[in-house]
């Protein structure tokens, strides 16, 4: 059946153009890419040759570059750019409409420590700080644009989910391959460093240059973090699984950290899918859902999250997304699609009202 | 020493110099001021330290002159949990910040005073479980650690001759007041062979009465030995060099010595790496106390203020 197909094809490539010899290759459906590489996939850096250029006209292409995209600057402490191509987008935006159905674009962020903080009944809370770092909307793609998948037998985007490239980080374009730049050309904004790409719902998209910070999340709120777990390498059974290994000493001889047993015999006589066994550790995409926000700093758009487990090393890139855990769901309407309108960076921080803040009186428990 | 100094200003200026890489002197400024933490040398500075032969120069035009909060040397001493931890994989310039600017709020709400391991301390707290909701606990500071907000010491004492520790987390808003009855440290850094010496040596008055030490004085040291119990301890501490324990030769054989020994590593004080490692450097200890210095130094002198008052009020012979 699968022949006779292909040889019909055969021929009918050899009616349309001159090919002399088709090549026939049984299981072809096997080996067929499932995954298509977005179009953002590509090289970032670029190899840096050395041009023995002059150190003024080195100043020169720099001067080309900052009147380009605006001179760097520490923005939030962070090292961005001065933008000069920020679009005005619509002030519409803030009024669209917003149902529990509709989903928000995330933001990427840098995980940048964690310490207490304590709850008005005097209980501690550990809390992760992620700091949103200098994002701006690139692109919206429609949901008939963006097909991530070419097998989409098994994931279906059933709610037209659209597409929104966001990007992290200003950084030097001169420093980064010209195809990689292009992705930016369009949207007016500068090369960043890191590109993410967030589904929402189409009456969630957001104009090129939109930028992106802490006022969108609100206190009390609940948010899903991705992020990579840390890379430990290939590791045993201890640390990876949290065996008790055997005993130092009282005769154990070369079985201190092994497994043990890892099977049984008879009718079950092999190693069951799924046994615990060393492996690697660490370096994968993990998702931490339904964490509160305890606290927000405008001035350096920092987030205090609960929890001290949130994936990743210290300094390592996060995304946040509104959470999707039934119960903890958004109630009311976000600043949807995004917050618009100038951030009040002389502000103080917004605490949870259940949280004690440290300007506060001590915590002073009333007799009944 | 001096090298692995000379080495951290070298690392310094270059990850100043990495980070305030700007092109207008507002920019610059900016920087300036929120890096402030990150190892960041005013910029003039720098160009002095890289051109030697120009800096000797008299007509170089001097910029204005920045008039630099002169910190004590002991800061790090009385408030060691302004420093960040060394580690370098868990540092970052803003959460750093963010934190002590959360901890000298704290702070302007209660008076952390100056205290060290071995001081006589008591602690008022805040306990939903206690008869009047507070609780009070005198006891001998035997341990103290962590930093940022996180920092905390441990206070023992013998009650109903029972040992009694407990962790008090020193930014913990249920913590009422700390008071430092005796001011004083011992010859070891940690006190945990207390747990293993004879009870009348954690034993303290919970009616105690704060001994004051005359304004500017050096902190006394404390040289009491120890007497420890016989074995079994909770720790090998023949192995530890512990200056404050009089009779541990009593108790170790000959095989205990030899083990001992065997684990010493007398050489590591001599590993300049593993100091530099370990500790901040102190150019960015610098920076971290000019940020806060202001601040901490009104508050000493708000309380130094209140402690007068009292003790012109109601002056008492001490003990």
């Amino acid at each position: 059946m699968i022949q006779s197909v292909v040889f019909q094809l055969s021929r009918l490539r050899l009616g349309s153009c001159i090919v002399p010899s088709p090549q026939v290759r049984c299981k072809g459906y096997l080996s067929r890419p499932r995954l298509r590489n977005p179009y953002w996939n590509l090289r970032k850096e670029r190899t840096n040759t050395e041009d023995f250029v002059t150190a003024e006209n080195q100043h020169f292409v720099n001067e080309l570059v900052y009147d380009k995209y605006g001179t760097p600057a520490l923005i939030k402490s962070i090292q961005a750019h001065a933008n000069k191509f920020i679009q005005t987008y619509d002030p519409e935006d803030g009024i669209r409409p917003w149902s529990p159905h509709t989903r928000r674009c995330g933001v990427i962020a840098r995980k940048i420590g964690q310490y207490p903080l304590w709850l008005k009944n005097g209980k501690k809370v550990r809390t992760t700080l992620l700091q949103i770092a200098d994002n701006h909307v690139i692109k919206y793609m429609p949901h008939e644009e963006c097909r991530p998948q070419k097998n989409l037998s098994r994931v279906h985007n059933s709610n037209q989910y659209g597409c929104l490239l966001v990007g992290a980080e200003s950084t030097n374009p001169s420093m980064l391959t010209k195809e990689y730049c292009g992705i930016f050309r369009d949207a007016g904004v500068v090369p960043k460093k890191n590109i993410m790409r967030f589904m929402v719902s189409p009456d969630g998209a957001l104009a090129p240059g939109t930028p992106l910070n802490i006022s969108r999340f609100r206190v009390g709120e609940y948010v899903d973090v991705r992020g990579k777990t840390v890379d430990h390498g290939f590791q045993g059974v201890v640390k990876r699984h949290g065996y008790k290994g055997m005993p130092a000493s009282h005769g154990v001889t070369k079985t201190h950290r092994r497994p043990g047993n890892i099977g049984g015999g008879g009718e079950k006589g092999r190693v069951w899918p799924g046994t615990k066994m060393p492996g690697h550790m660490g370096n994968r995409w993990r998702v931490l859902k339904g964490l509160r926000i305890w606290r927000t700093n405008a001035k350096y758009n920092v987030m205090w999250v609960q929890g001290s487990s949130v994936p990743g090393p210290t300094g390592g890139l996060v995304y946040i997304y509104d959470t999707i855990l039934p119960l903890r769901k958004l109630k009311q309407a976000p600043p949807f699609p995004t917050f618009c309108g100038e951030v009040d960076t002389t502000f103080e921080d917004i605490w949870y009202e259940q949280m004690h803040k440290f300007k506060d009186e001590t915590i002073i428990y009333k007799c009944d | 020493m001096n090298s692995a100094r000379a080495m951290s200003k070298v690392w310094a200026q270059q990850s100043a110099f990495n980070r305030i890489v700007t092109f207008s002197t507002k920019a610059t400024q900016h920087a300036a001021a929120a890096v402030s933490s990150a190892g960041a040398e005013p910029p003039g500075e720098e160009k002095t330290s890289a051109t030697p032969p120009a800096a000797a120069q008299p007509p170089t035009p001097t910029p204005t002159p920045v008039r630099k909060p002169i910190v004590p040397s002991n800061y790090r001493f009385i408030y060691p949990e302004f420093l960040p931890d060394p580690k370098v994989e868990w540092r970052n310039p803003i959460r750093e910040k963010l934190e002590r600017l959360d901890m000298l709020d704290r702070r302007r709400q209660i008076d952390l005073p100056e205290f060290y391991v071995g001081s006589i301390m008591a602690v008022t707290s805040s306990d939903p479980h206690a008869a009047g909701k507070t609780s009070r606990f005198v006891g001998i500071c035997i341990n103290r650690d962590r930093c940022g907000l996180r920092a905390r010491f441990v206070l023992r004492n013998v009650i109903d001759h029972q040992g009694m520790e407990v962790v008090y987390e020193l930014y913990d808003p249920t913590i009422q007041k700390v008071e430092v009855l005796r001011l004083e440290k011992r010859l070891d850094d940690n006190l945990f062979y207390l747990r293993d010496a004879l009870p009348e040596f954690s034993t303290f008055d919970e009616n105690m009465e704060a001994e004051h030490l005359e304004e500017g004085a050096p902190v006394p040291v404390n040289d009491i030995k120890v007497v420890l119990r016989p074995r079994p301890w909770l720790e090998r501490w023949e192995r530890q060099n512990l200056r404050g324990v009089a009779n541990i030769d009593q108790y170790i054989k000959d095989k205990h010595r030899k083990s001992a020994e065997k684990v010493q590593k007398p050489w590591e004080k001599y590993d300049l790496m593993k100091q530099y490692r370990s500790t901040i450097p102190e150019e960015e200890q610098k920076e971290v106390f000019a940020e806060v210095h202001t601040e901490l130094h009104s508050l000493e002198l708000q309380r130094k203020r209140n402690k007068r008052k009292r003790t012109f009020v109601k002056p008492k012979q001490l003990a």
